[in-house]
């Protein structure tokens, strides 16, 4: 009985899993085993790789432009992760209730996370546009003159996070729409019973039932946005004087621009080392707060 | 590593074992270009069907690529051992091709034919005394201005006695209506030429020593950011907002303006008169010159029938005849009929000053680590222009970059 | 939840005008990159911005597919895209499944793996993967450009956290009627996640369908190349036309909203009201 169970498992392991396993061995891993051990080397990608050790790493520490684009990676997150969660999760709140024509928005709204990244950055960079761009001539409007967005480095950063919620936030609604539809109508009932408010609920129902979408929402959003690149590198290139300047774009003129593969794919291990130990304690720190987590 | 360095080896025999196979018949002969696409694909493929009619046992393929992408396309090639067997290389990455070693040594087959070449072009695809690439073009960076906005202002066309005085003065008159008097770039390029209508350098003669800060330069960098914000006859970027001076040229909006000769054909059918002059300087007078040039890879099975593609490519009569007619940059030969033949086309009519400008003319201070040395120079200009930094701080911090990168 | 707004019609008409103003935000852009594919060459740098083209022209879209083979770069595209998607779907439910639920040693050190490749750039692992191609001799080939890019850990992080989601009921009674992992997979799993599988599939279809940098490097034929390569021969080094620009967004654009479309009633109803129920 428990050999049948076993080999059953083992069969249906062999069948779905086993194909996808090897793929990524062969397509995915291997490359990034090979960027490893890349990282302890000096390559040109012209020459010879030469060995050194260390000395990528230790070289990162003391590069003043990787803790530029560091600290310019995180007041990315800073500014993106919270509003597209609290604008997404509003957004789903308000389409999940009693309304009419949801099926209208929910459509509309999703519609920016199929356009891709060019497509949207080209757009953007225009629409942004301090003198011919739409965005300044509606804020004219209201009495407010508008910032140089792109060319100004204050604001530079700001036009690229508004561009990045602005096309994120149908795909983080959706993924919480579908968490919403989890959650028993009954608990909301015996709530109301209790005379609880809209917050309360929220708040001691809606909130804590919604763990495992938030962690799916935020472990997504946190790895791609340690790793965005597409639309700073249409929108700003890094600039204005390096305002813009993230990781990945860091890696990427590293790798190509400057002939450096084996240092770009040092500062990528760093890079994947900060992305790891954030997941890790991200799923810890739920873990520890509810019991409806992977 | 061992095993990419097996992989390496691995594809070259397999490569080879191919390449020996189809031999037999004819050659093919890979290209790659960055300078045809998206404007010169007809000049190209014409100028391959003339070759290949000369030469029935070679075949060549040509790929293209975008400016942007094309260098990380070849690097991935070369790195991978799949380099095309010839391609085609700015200055700046000839000097980092070459000096990793990726190039083959063709001063043997060019012999005697090097005076089919203008020396001094050609002489910039040397390195370490060998003779690593053809030079396939030059261009250079002139004065461009609208002579229409010039007679509607009452002030007299550029003369070679210009400096920067002069031009200040005439840009004043023109900027009014919407319309700006001048307009130069402020980023590296730009820059290392500008110092230098002003005497001064980024490295000291023997590229020990960075002299990016010396009073000069400062002086320069001042008059430079003057135009936009003190003199307001220069647009900035946020003015411009995403527009390319050159559009805004074309528009009627700028009346003087620098930039390259390869925007010739772009500005044919612009709605007023313009010519070129020579550009101002203030002590000195000094101008961009860029060559690109045509390589053949190590690596490659064919030298000979590769050769004889690049040296057809950049100096057979049909080539430079095609190149000249669509005025596609310059080709850097030394006959001067083909001279003759670029000067006597109508726009602009003073076309001689493309060759005057070569008399003073400033190679960019290549060493290694280029792309990087200007990133970080142009970070520290943009810094500049934006007025985070003086001056003055600017240059000194880009004098510790470089001297870091150095 | 939020009856009181029923109640409150002002709240409520704010809500309305609130989501509107939204959706208008939503659709600009694209009414915007629509309108500039239509300008002339003199009616782009204007103020105010014209939203509507007083003097449409069709030009732009000419230039488009005059400057390369477009029309085998389109077909490409959709050849790679669809069978790219395809093989994304599979593998990701296949394994996410497994993830979810099927208990075997390792499990949760494997999944950490990989996830743990989704967190790697791609740019420096673009290089090895080169040369694995060309170690297979697949360089341009489509298997070169569908294969590398099928196994997705995203989409099995996806499909593993949707199979999570279904009540152990279901398997348990699959089971007591003697079925296996295989069959549930199969017979029961896969049906119940058709929207996960939607949602998948549209994110797949887009990745592949925009890809850029490894189909810059892989072909060298031009009967390889796909439609994002053929856009960015349209930006030459000196000079930027916004408007043929637009037109090739609008190209690259179209067949994946046409996609969205067609799916739409799956990826958005079928999410919210199948669910995992």
């Amino acid at each position: 009985m428990f050999d049948n169970i076993d080999k059953s498992k083992y069969l249906a392991l062999l069948v779905l899993l086993l194909p996808s396993l090897l793929g990524m061995l062969a397509f995915v891993i291997a490359p990034i085993i090979a960027s490893l051990i890349l990282s302890f080397s000096q390559w040109d990608l012209i020459g010879d790789v030469k060995w050194i050790g260390f000395d990528n790493y230790t070289t990162i520490i003391f590069d003043p432009a990787v803790r530029t684009a560091l600290f310019n990676t995180l007041m990315f997150i800073a500014g993106y992760l919270p509003s597209v969660i609290v604008i997404a999760l509003g957004l789903a709140l308000v389409l999940n209730s009693k309304i009419k024509a949801k099926t209208f928005f929910r459509a509309v709204y999703f519609v920016p996370v199929v356009t891709s990244w060019v497509a949207v950055s080209l757009v953007w960079k225009w629409m942004l546009n301090p003198v011919y761009g739409i965005v300044n001539y509606g804020l004219s409007f209201v009495g407010i003159d508008g910032p140089g967005w792109l060319y100004d480095p204050n604001w530079a950063m700001a036009g690229v996070i508004l561009t990045t919620v602005w096309k994120d936030i149908g795909f983080v609604m959706v993924i919480y729409l579908a968490g919403l539809q989890d959650i028993p109508e009954n608990l909301y009932e015996a709530a109301e019973l209790e005379d609880a408010n809209a917050w309360q609920k929220f708040r001691f129902i809606t909130w804590p039932l919604l763990a495992r979408t938030t962690f799916f929402v935020t472990t997504i959003s946190l790895i791609n946005s340690f790793q965005v690149f597409d639309q700073i590198w249409v929108m700003t290139k890094g600039g204005p004087a390096g305002s813009t300047s993230v990781m990945m774009e860091l890696i990427y003129k590293n790798a190509f621009s400057y002939y450096k593969m084996g240092y770009a794919s040092a500062i990528s291990w760093v890079l994947f080392v900060i992305i790891f130990a954030v997941t890790i304690t991200q799923n810890y720190l739920q873990k520890q707060r509810s019991a409806y987590n992977v | 590593m061992k095993i990419i360095n097996k992989l390496f080896a691995t594809v070259a025999i397999a490569s080879l074992s191919v390449a020996g196979f189809a031999n037999a018949e004819s050659v093919t002969v890979k290209y790659l270009t960055f300078s045809a696409a998206p404007n010169y694909i007809k000049e190209l493929d014409a100028t391959i069907a003339a070759f290949e009619a000369k030469n029935p046992d070679i075949e060549v393929e040509y790929e293209t690529a975008g400016w942007e992408a094309y260098f990380t396309k070849l690097q991935t090639l070369v790195a991978s051992g799949k380099a095309p067997d010839t391609y085609e290389l700015n200055h700046e990455n000839f000097v980092t091709y070459a000096s990793k070693g990726a190039l083959l040594d063709i001063g043997g087959m060019l012999g005697a034919d090097k005076s089919i070449y203008n020396a001094t072009a050609l002489d910039v695809f040397t390195h370490d005394g060998k003779q690593l690439g053809l030079v396939e073009s030059f261009s250079n960076v002139v004065l461009f201005y609208n002579q229409e906005m010039f007679d509607a202002a009452g002030v007299d066309y550029p003369a070679e006695s210009w400096t920067w005085k002069e031009e200040l003065e005439a840009a004043q008159k023109l900027t009014k209506d919407g319309n700006w008097g001048a307009f130069a770039p402020i980023q590296f390029w730009e820059f290392y030429k500008t110092i230098a209508q002003n005497g001064g350098a980024i490295l000291n003669d023997d590229k020990t020593e960075v002299v990016i800060d010396s009073a000069q330069n400062v002086e320069t960098l001042t008059w430079m950011i003057d135009k936009i914000n003190k003199y307001k006859v220069t647009p900035s970027s946020a003015q411009m907002a995403g527009q390319s001076s050159e559009d805004m040229f074309k528009a009627g909006k700028i009346g003087m303006l620098r930039t390259g000769i390869w925007m010739f054909g772009a500005f044919n059918d612009a709605p007023f008169k313009w010519d070129i002059a020579l550009e101002p300087g203030n002590t000195n007078k000094a101008h961009h010159f860029f060559a690109n040039g045509v390589v053949v890879s190590d690596k490659t099975e064919n030298p000979e029938q590769a050769f004889k593609w690049i040296k057809f490519l950049t100096s057979s009569q049909e080539a430079v005849e095609l190149r000249i007619a669509a005025g596609w940059e310059l080709p850097a030969v030394s006959d001067p009929k083909y001279a003759k033949a670029y000067l006597d086309q109508p726009i602009p009519p003073s076309r001689d000053v493309v060759f005057k400008a070569l008399d003073s003319a400033v190679v960019p201070p290549v060493i290694a680590n280029w792309n990087q040395l200007t990133d970080a120079v142009g970070k520290e200009l943009e810094a500049a222009v934006l007025g985070t930094k003086t001056p003055e701080q600017a240059l000194k911090d880009a004098k510790v970059a470089i001297q870091a990168i150095m | 939840m939020f009856k009181q707004f029923e109640n409150f019609s002002a709240g409520r008409s704010l809500t309305y005008i609130l989501l509107l103003i939204g959706a208008a935000a939503m659709l600009l852009p694209f009414a915007w990159m629509i309108a500039t594919s239509f300008k002339g060459e003199g009616a782009v740098f204007v103020t105010p911005p014209q939203l509507i083209p007083t003097e449409p022209t069709l030009d732009n879209y000419f230039k488009v597919f005059n400057s390369s083979p477009m029309g085998r770069f389109i077909l490409n595209s959709v050849i790679v895209s669809s069978l790219n998607t395809f093989l994304v779907v599979l593998f990701a439910a296949s394994s996410g499944y497994a993830f979810a639920r099927i208990k075997f040693k390792g499990r949760e050190v494997l999944f950490y793996g990989y996830l743990a490749t989704m967190m790697v750039p791609q740019q420096v692992t673009l290089t090895p993967l080169f040369v694995i191609m060309n170690f297979l001799d697949w360089s341009n080939s489509y298997q070169a450009l569908i294969l590398p890019t099928s196994f997705s850990a995203f989409g099995t992080f996806l499909m593993r956290q949707f199979f999570m989601g279904i009540p152990q009921e279901i398997e348990d009674a699959a089971v007591l009627d003697g079925a296996g992992h295989i069959t549930i997979f199969y017979k029961i799993a896969i049906h119940l996640a058709k929207p996960a599988m939607a949602t998948l599939a549209i994110f797949a279809f887009m990745a592949s369908w925009n890809s850029f940098l490894w189909p810059l490097i892989i072909t060298s034929d031009s009967s390889m190349m796909t439609l994002p390569l053929g856009l960015s021969f349209l930006q030459g080094r000196w000079t930027t036309d916004w408007n043929v620009l637009m037109a090739g967004t609008v190209i690259g654009t179209l067949p994946v909203l046409l996609v969205y479309i067609f799916t739409q009633k799956y990826i958005i109803k079928g999410l919210s009201h199948t669910g995992s129920k």
